[in-house]
């Protein structure tokens, strides 16, 4: 067996000699089989697994947006103020998982409005989901620290409040924002600006995402009302 | 080399068709196409409507699989289609639920880097573990004696 191998030494990295996988002449013998060879794949796999891992990193510090798929349960959102620096808003279409028990005749799509916020500050933020009778209640920031919000992103169907925006541009292309960092689909209406202030703020959401979401002061408990 | 006799059962054809190319990394990476695929539950008319955003979350695992299956029947081209599966199987992370959630991105990665390291005809690894350790002490040695 060692004869042959004298003409193919063995380190790892021999660039392969001519062969064409497919070709049938293998004249050595049975014993010879194409491996696996563990350097060789690391060359490959260590800047692959980097890779992933900084996809991974990424996505937890929320710089990287990934699609999820919404419970379908619409939940309220109330606060006393909103204050935001870089503000975003278009249309978009958000999924349920298939054959999901609160899809109705919607067939799981939802239009929202997506609404994003660069960094958001909220005054006695209220939310609230109905399980069917029962409140699932959420407070927070009713003290002297407010709530505050990198990233935010909102994906509502209503949004009422007393509002005021500054260096407001209004019907941009959805895919080409550059306040909040977040892009929509192309040829979608759009509005962005510097700056958002809200007062008694109202929203009904399908989904709310944020890079860090800081809650002083949480409450969680159920309750006969909501927000 | 008991271990490379040809087994009785497992089909002799099929054995020496597996040695000559990357099969376990073809295999795997066209596996985890598939799974990816298998966690899409988006209609096609639905992605096709959003445009190109949705259509990759379709395409990259398509692209995958066919790098897989072709490293499987056309084994001599397997250092591309093992790079373009790889970057396919990343990409994934991002348009196509976390790459499968997981399970298909991490086949993905073991199979294109199987088929990367893929070499043929080679000799049987521990042939080539006594082979090093040879020259190693041979080495050793001749150190010794210049010592």
């Amino acid at each position: 067996m060692a004869s042959p191998s004298d003409a193919n030494p063995s380190n790892g990295n021999t660039p392969e000699q001519p062969e064409s996988g497919s070709a049938p002449a293998t004249a050595e013998g049975p014993e010879r089989r194409g491996q696996v060879r563990l350097r060789r794949a690391a060359i490959m796999a260590v800047p692959a697994t980097l890779a992933a891992a900084a996809l991974a990193v990424l996505t937890a510090q929320g710089a990287l947006g990934v699609s999820f798929e919404i419970s379908g349960m619409p939940f309220t959102v109330t606060a006393k103020s909103l204050d935001g620096q870089g503000f975003e808003q278009f249309g978009d279409l958000d999924n349920m998982i298939k054959n999901s028990p609160n899809e109705g005749d919607t067939g799981g799509q939802v239009l929202v409005m997506t609404s994003a916020i660069k960094t958001a500050t909220l005054d006695s933020l209220c939310q609230s989901v109905d399980l069917g009778g029962i409140n699932l209640l959420i407070k927070a920031g009713s003290g002297s620290t407010k709530v505050t919000a990198t990233d935010l992103t909102t994906d509502s169907t209503q949004l009422s409040g007393d509002a005021t925006f500054g260096n407001i541009e209004i019907g941009n292309d959805a895919s080409k924002l550059t306040k909040a960092g977040v892009q929509g689909k192309p040829g979608v209406f759009s509005q962005q600006s510097d700056t958002v202030h809200i007062d008694n703020l109202r929203q009904t959401n399908y989904a709310t995402t944020a890079g860090v979401f800081k809650l002083p002061g949480l409450k969680l408990s159920f309750s006969d009302s909501g927000c | 080399m008991p271990e490379n006799l040809p087994q009785q059962g497992n089909g002799p054809a099929f054995r020496r068709w597996r040695a000559r190319r990357p099969f376990w990394g073809g295999l795997l990476l066209a596996l985890g196409g598939t799974e990816i695929l298998l966690t899409e539950k988006v209609s096609l008319k639905v992605a096709m409507h959003i445009g190109m955003q949705g259509v990759t979350g379709y395409l990259l695992p398509v692209v995958m699989m066919l790098c897989g299956l072709l490293i499987l029947f056309s084994p001599g081209q397997r250092l591309f289609y093992s790079i373009v599966g790889i970057l396919c199987t990343l990409g994934s992370w991002v348009t196509s639920n976390l790459g499968g959630f997981f399970i298909g991105l991490l086949l993905g990665i073991v199979g294109s880097c199987m088929t990367f390291g893929w070499l043929p005809d080679q000799e049987p690894r521990s042939e080539r573990k006594r082979r090093k350790r040879e020259a190693k002490t041979a080495t050793k040695s001749e150190l010794q004696q210049q010592a």
